[in-house]
């Protein structure tokens, strides 16, 4: 009974993952699989700010670019270094990565494997991939790092996040998982009123999070130019510690509630302004 | 340490080895193994309270022998009401101290009398009602010669800490479980499958249905003005669901643990929400608590023996005091007052024991079944509702009508993934129990076939990410 229980579940788990893998449901197989051009000129690397401000199709047709958004809600910056190494992995190239995690996150020491960082599963078998989960304490962390020996522990532990997207997946290949053809999201019409923001508070980062040396370290080694970017903020300001050069700074960029959906994500009208800025200020860059 | 946890999944091979290969030997050496084994499993959660479980070992162990050799009435009370004293003033100051205290308050308040007196930070020792009911019921039994005290402390430790069953139940009678701590204990290969086929079911009733239930009746009982009087509904029919597969469910993962190592537990639940009236539900719900309180405080009343009135008080008082055991909250005093006031109605028309003797059920008792749910379910929003106001607030807002619509179970496809699941899950249980119901089985019975199945449906539909806590931990 044992017996044919571990063989079924094994079997199962093992088949997800092996239809994940090439399906466009998650990020990292959408950029395996489906993303067919492998030069860009820049990525979007971040948490779920960057993955809803910046719209690379609207920069691109501002500034005739090729750009990807492959950021990821609830990813801090490890994940982000992660995304980077698998990008490269794939053989893929980019004269720019913008950086643009989650504000918070650019100070943070202390490190925690992100909430999502189980859509690396299916690509566990790679040493890059099994290095990021090693790096972490947890049962969420060992039973990611078993599982490129015992699928079936990562996949009846993520059952919700895992089996039944393969389910999908399997119908619809093509299926993507909260993200267009270029990476995008948006968050929909804010129900905020037209309104001014008055009171601001202003706080300074200082760019301490260890894991900003790996990627500035990465980049450099792939000829990769690094932004930094800190977007809109519902009454923050931000200050950037001075000896960081490439920062894009939009936290007060935007003074009115009608462009936020929540304190710290842009709605579509917010994200259609504060991308024509980027875009603009992109294009001063690439000169 | 929880069942469902990988600590757990570490401890019972280790266990289980050791208590094998000491079968050779005395059975004092696997009681010793039993009693050290199980006070790791309760230090595992705060090792400060085992001394709690020590002390009501030593007073009822030494209460027990000297009740043998006490030679007359007045020093046998006197050694009974050690007992109860000891036992139950601990259960009286962790679980209900803090309960009276505010409440005397609050009375004097309502009469314009501000009282200052402060309440303590008491953690409430898990399973302490539990393991002080099964301690009690030994030195009762003793005191009415119904049984004989044991002149073993290993066999009587190991009585009140067998850790399968010391958190949670079922509540043994040392009746039952002594003599099996006292006699030598073979391995047979039938009991120990039927353990674990038991536990398998168990896990899915937590691991399934209660922990997918808690996903969508958390949210629903902590903001309960944001959903409609159906989503209201359904979800006290999923709490329900909820606290069935959660506390049933962990009963028989300690009956079929308990079973692993040779011991036989009382069965805690039979196939409740088949039941046709309250009276019936109360039959086959909690069965080890229930039978407690009528073997140690209806019968002790009175019973059924005197006029209709001193009855019906006596039921009353059994309900009362059984919610109370639950937890130190009115709302807990209300949910046993309801079921008593159901009760009452069978009670009077002499129909309470309609279906002692008929388990199997028809087609045409569908709707009594669905009555007697219904009421149990009504009954179940104070359970777990935070205040009476909350809970009143609830059946309001069901019975005020303000809209049929579940979007909240579907509008995302992770609550239609949830829903999904509940809905199957709780169809699988259901018909497996009917199964069991229509065949008389004490339990549901699973064939190699099933069990796979099972596990399979455990694998892929089990919460295993942040499961919710047993919900009877806190009582």
């Amino acid at each position: 009974m044992i017996v044919i229980c571990s063989a079924l579940v094994a079997l199962i788990s093992y088949a997800s993952l092996s239809v994940l893998k090439k399906s466009a449901f998650y990020k990292p197989s959408y950029l395996s699989q489906h993303v067919e051009p492998s030069n860009f000129d820049y990525i979007i690397l971040g948490a779920s700010t960057g993955l809803t401000t910046l719209n690379t199709e609207l920069i691109d047709s501002l500034n005739h670019t090729k750009g990807i958004n492959l950021a990821m809600d609830d990813t801090a910056l490890a994940t982000q270094y992660l995304m980077l190494q698998h990008f490269i992995y794939e053989g893929k190239s980019t004269d720019y990565c913008i950086l643009a995690p989650s504000v918070f996150d650019f100070d943070v020491t202390d490190s925690v494997m992100s909430g999502n960082d189980y859509r690396f599963m299916m690509f566990n078998d790679r040493d890059y991939v099994q290095n990021h989960y090693s790096t972490f304490d947890g049962t969420d962390a060992n039973l990611l790092k078993l599982s490129r020996w015992f699928p079936a522990l990562g996949v009846a532990y993520y059952n919700v996040e895992i089996l039944y997207p393969a389910l999908q997946a399997t119908v619809k290949p093509e299926k993507r998982n909260r993200f267009d053809a270029n990476g995008n999201y948006v968050y929909p019409l804010s129900s905020s009123d037209d309104q001014k923001i008055n009171t601001s508070t202003t706080f300074q980062i200082g760019f301490k999070n260890p894991w900003l040396m790996k990627i500035k370290a990465l980049c450099e080694t792939n000829n990769i130019k690094l932004i930094y970017y800190i977007s809109p903020l519902q009454g923050y300001s931000v200050m950037a510690a001075p000896q960081i050069n490439e920062v894009i700074n939009h936290s007060d960029v935007l003074q009115n509630k009608k462009y936020f959906y929540d304190d710290i994500h842009v709605d579509r009208k917010g994200r259609k302004k504060v991308t024509e800025l980027f875009a603009d200020r992109l294009a001063q860059i690439m000169e | 340490m929880l069942f469902n946890s990988i600590d757990f999944v570490i401890f019972l091979p280790i266990v289980f080895a050791c208590y094998w290969l000491l079968r050779r030997f005395h059975v004092n050496y696997q009681n010793s193994l039993v009693v050290i084994s199980s006070y790791l499993f309760y230090a595992w959660w705060d090792y400060r309270f085992l001394s709690l479980i020590i002390f009501s070992t030593i007073v009822d162990y030494l209460v027990g022998n000297q009740l043998k050799i006490a030679n007359t009435e007045s020093k046998r009370k006197l050694l009974l009401g050690c007992s109860l004293i000891a036992n139950l003033g601990l259960l009286g100051f962790f679980k209900y101290y803090n309960f009276f205290i505010e409440s005397w308050i609050e009375a004097w308040s309502k009469i314009g009398v501000e009282l200052e007196i402060s309440t303590l930070k008491i953690i409430l020792p898990v399973g302490i009602s539990f393991y002080t009911f099964q301690t009690l019921s030994y030195t009762i039994d003793v005191y009415r010669n119904k049984i004989e005290p044991t002149h073993n402390i290993f066999q009587f430790a190991a009585f009140v800490s067998f850790f399968p069953q010391l958190v949670a139940g079922p509540i043994e009678r040392a009746k039952n479980l002594l003599p099996q701590f006292g006699s030598k204990r073979d391995f047979d290969t039938d009991t120990a499958m039927s353990g674990i086929y038991l536990i398998i079911w168990g896990l899915f009733k937590k691991m399934v249905i209660a922990d997918n239930c808690a996903f969508f009746v958390n949210q629903i009982f902590n903001n309960t003005g944001n959903f409609s009087s159906a989503e209201l509904f359904v979800g006290a029919m999923l709490f329900g669901f909820q606290i069935y597969g959660d506390f049933s469910g962990y009963s028989d993962i300690a009956i079929g643990v308990a079973r692993l190592f040779g011991i036989k537990l009382m069965t805690n639940f039979s196939f409740p929400y088949f039941s046709r009236n309250i009276a019936e539900f109360w039959r086959r719900w909690h069965i080890s608590l229930s039978t407690w309180f009528r073997d140690y405080l209806y019968i002790p009343l009175g019973g059924s023996k005197g006029n209709t009135i001193r009855t019906i008080r006596n039921v009353f008082v059994v309900f009362i005091v059984s919610g109370f055991w639950h937890g130190a909250n009115w709302t807990f005093i209300i949910w046993g007052l309801i079921h008593a006031i159901l009760f009452l109605p069978l009670l009077i028309s002499n129909r309470n024991r309609t279906y002692i003797n008929t388990n199997r059920i028809h087609l045409v008792q569908l709707p009594q079944i669905l009555i007697t749910f219904l009421l149990v379910t009504i009954a179940w929003i104070f359970f777990r509702a935070d205040s009476v106001t909350t809970a009143n607030q609830y059946i309001y807002d069901i019975i005020s009508f303000n809209g049929a619509s579940l979007e909240s179970y579907v509008n995302s496809s992770k609550r239609l993934l949830f829903s999904l699941f509940i809905v199957i899950s709780i169809v699988i249980l259901l018909i497996f129990e009917f199964i069991a119901v229509q065949k008389d089985q004490e339990e549901v019975k699973l064939s190699n076939a099933k069990a796979v199945f099972i596990m399979l449906i455990i694998c892929f539909m089990g919460v295993f990410k942040n499961p919710s806590d047993f919900i009877y931990f806190q009582f």
